[in-house]
């Protein structure tokens, strides 16, 4: 089926024999866990931890194909990140896809091998899935809709989190939603900014081990500084970060003052806040480090209970708020 | 950073005890950095940093956006402006919302490669700004742009804005940081009229917060010496003369105008318009745009804002009817709008 003219048509949503040609010719030919194979209607499953975290995403990305990722990666990584935060070791995913009539079956390829190679590094079988076919124009290509399940190893709640707490980032800010941004074509900037779209798993499993470990999250759409006013927010406690800790690349703090964008609303796809004791930060951090994802992870601030809402601390000492982000500069960033 | 210490320091040593002193800066990116690095939780209390008018967006005037519209719903016509013109509000709803046919570019190059893929269709480029994006807009009209290429100019002076505020004893500035940008163009020598005229002390600045504290620190010792200067901290990119060449393009394509200024007024002699050798490429003249009257924004106080004469916070509508996703006002929607810095940051 890899020719470059063949095109999704109408009929391979129709459940009929296109369908299963689809199936076979493309999604099975990398896509091939035991859980899959049968095609049954519903995947068996086993989990032998009782406590099991789901979630489930849709991807939306413009464009499909991104310096460092494409929809389909993103959707792993995305699904899985969702779960590695959440203490949960990923194992089973679901995969839905939305194409448009017309899109190029070499490209769909190009997206279920994505699939494959990251659904492997994450530790993830995928198990189930589903096709629908939409009439030209009616969507942008590929939607794609990833649900996860994973065994929780390590119970995590903002309820954990109290005053004296470290925060800390797994690594450098803003990647994706720059890469995003150049990829679209619509700024006249050249600069190698590649998403840091990727499965945390790896990278985060061992900290799951150390015990101060408090709270996690994945500052993807609307950045670490979302983040940040949500946990203050809920809790009720305040966030102090030093801008002078948080690492950013030289590239995408360029770009961001030319755009008028700050990195700490930028989207990320494969970076972790972690919450923990300040007794246990530095090993937290040791441990990050010795992964390539978490060779740039830092302290970047504290918890307090004297004020509340997130502020930052700037480079020359003044403070400014951090807050939810509420202009969507860059819509279907993920 | 020892070296911004030592210059907040010695800022907190120049300000007098017992008086207040009013420092304005008159750009949007001044105010972007003063803002998101937290230069005011820093300054003495009786020393203010005013943001004034350094929004273009915030000052364009209605009539001008509403025509955009329009000129938008024509088959015959792609409307191209800068990405925060496309949502400032009007009682016609946004470009973004209201508008048909229109495209976001970020220079005035991209109008002529619209222009020139497009032949059948009238290219509008509404070039709005004070002198930094002028200078580009003189300088595609050098260049010779396609003949489907027409200009709507909604372009204002920095300099006659900033002579308005001085006589406005109201608002009692002590001292300007003078935009950068707009300074590489006109040149310090542009300012002297405030040092020398005026008596207040006027200071070219950068972006960096290191270097607008140097501004400042500049301002506050002459206001301690009694003496008023044009003085530059920016010298690396901003020459006495400013950009010859381009102040040279701008006169010959442009004059000035008598312009509205929104929620403000008419200012004399305060906005460019193309010269009327011109007017071929004048979309106010080839598609006899007529004025339409401005309508006020109850409760917003964008043009008292962008004046100096009240802080966004002091707006009842400020981060409750009005924030950045449902802007009321122009100031709640450009990036270089006080409105939509403060409520990032404050």
């Amino acid at each position: 089926m890899r020719n470059s003219n063949s095109k999704i048509e109408i009929g391979h949503g129709s459940g009929g024999k296109l369908t299963r040609d689809l199936i076979e010719k493309v999604f099975l030919k990398y896509l091939n866990s035991e859980e899959l194979k049968p095609l049954e209607d519903a995947a068996y499953i086993n989990l032998k931890n009782q406590h099991t975290a789901i979630t489930t995403d849709s991807y939306v990305v413009r464009p499909l194909f991104f310096p460092g990722g494409n929809i389909g990666k993103l959707s792993i990584c995305g699904t899985v990140n969702d779960l590695a935060v959440s203490g949960a070791k990923p194992r089973y995913l679901s995969i839905g896809f939305i194409l448009e009539e017309g899109f190029p079956i070499e490209s769909l390829e190009d997206i279920v091998k994505s699939i494959s190679e990251t659904s492997k590094n994450a530790g993830v079988s995928i198990v189930t899935g589903d096709t629908k076919v939409v009439e030209k124009n009616k969507c942008d290509g590929v939607y794609i809709n990833t649900t996860g399940v994973g065994e929780i190893i390590k119970p995590l709640s903002l309820n954990n989190i109290s005053a004296g707490d470290a925060v800390i980032i797994t690594g450098t800010i803003g990647d994706h939603g720059t890469a995003i941004a150049l990829a679209r074509n619509e700024f006249d900037i050249k600069a190698p900014v590649v998403s840091d779209c990727a499965p945390l798993t790896d990278l985060i499993m061992p900290v799951f081990e150390i015990d101060g470990l408090k709270w996690m999250r994945d500052p993807t759409r609307g950045g670490v500084s979302t983040v940040l006013a949500e946990l203050s927010d809920i809790t009720g406690l305040g966030v102090e970060i030093f801008e002078a800790q948080v690492p950013v690349r030289d590239d995408v703090r360029f770009i961001s003052d030319m755009l008028g964008y700050d990195p700490l609303y930028l989207a990320n796809e494969g970076k972790a806040i972690i919450i923990a004791s300040s007794e246990s930060a530095d090993t937290i951090v040791s441990i990050l480090k010795k992964h390539p994802l978490g060779k740039n992870a830092a302290i970047i601030g504290n918890i307090s209970s004297e004020f509340r809402r997130a502020r930052l601390k700037t480079t020359i000492g003044g403070e400014r708020l951090l807050d939810m982000l509420e202009e969507d500069m860059l819509p279907r960033i993920c | 950073m020892d070296k911004v210490k030592g210059i907040i320091k010695l800022i907190h040593s120049l300000v007098p005890d017992n008086k207040n002193i009013r420092i304005m800066n008159v750009c949007g990116s001044h105010e972007h950095t003063i803002a998101f690095s937290g230069m005011r939780s820093l300054m003495p209390e009786n020393l203010e940093i005013i943001p004034g008018p350094g929004c273009p967006v915030c000052v364009c005037p209605e009539s001008d956006i509403i025509n955009a519209i329009n000129l938008s719903k024509r088959e015959d016509v792609i409307l191209v402006t800068y990405g925060d013109m496309l949502r400032v509000p009007t009682q016609k709803g946004s470009i973004r919302t209201e508008g048909k046919n229109f495209r976001m570019i970020t220079s005035p190059f991209e109008a002529i490669n619209i222009a020139k893929s497009n032949t059948d269709r009238k290219i509008i480029f509404f070039s709005i700004g004070f002198e930094t994006t002028t200078a580009p807009t003189a300088g595609i009209l050098e260049m010779g742009v396609p003949e489907n290429l027409f200009i709507l100019s909604s372009h204002r002076l920095t300099p006659t804005i900033m002579e308005i505020l001085v006589k406005d004893a109201e608002i009692g500035i002590d001292g300007f940081i003078a935009p950068g940008h707009v300074s590489a163009i006109v040149g310090t020598n542009a300012w002297n009229v405030f040092s020398e005229k005026y008596g207040i002390p006027t200071v070219v600045a950068g972006f960096e917060a290191g270097n607008l504290l140097l501004g400042i620190l500049e301002i506050l010792r002459q206001l301690k010496n009694g003496k008023a200067e044009t003085s530059n901290v920016y010298k690396g990119v901003v020459k006495p003369e400013g950009n010859m060449q381009a102040q040279k393009l701008m006169d010959k394509y442009f004059e000035v105008a008598n312009v509205n200024w929104r929620g403000i007024g008419y200012i004399p002699g305060s906005g460019l318009e193309l010269r009327e050798k011109y007017s071929w490429k004048d979309a106010r003249i080839v598609f006899e745009l007529e004025e339409v009257k401005e309508t006020k924004i109850p409760g917003c106080i964008c043009g008292t804002i962008v004046l100096g004469k009240a802080y966004p916070s002091a707006c009842k509508l400020f981060r409750k009817a009005c924030t950045p996703k449902t802007p009321k006002g122009p100031c709640m929607v450009s990036m270089e709008g006080s409105c939509n810095i403060w409520y990032k940051t404050l």
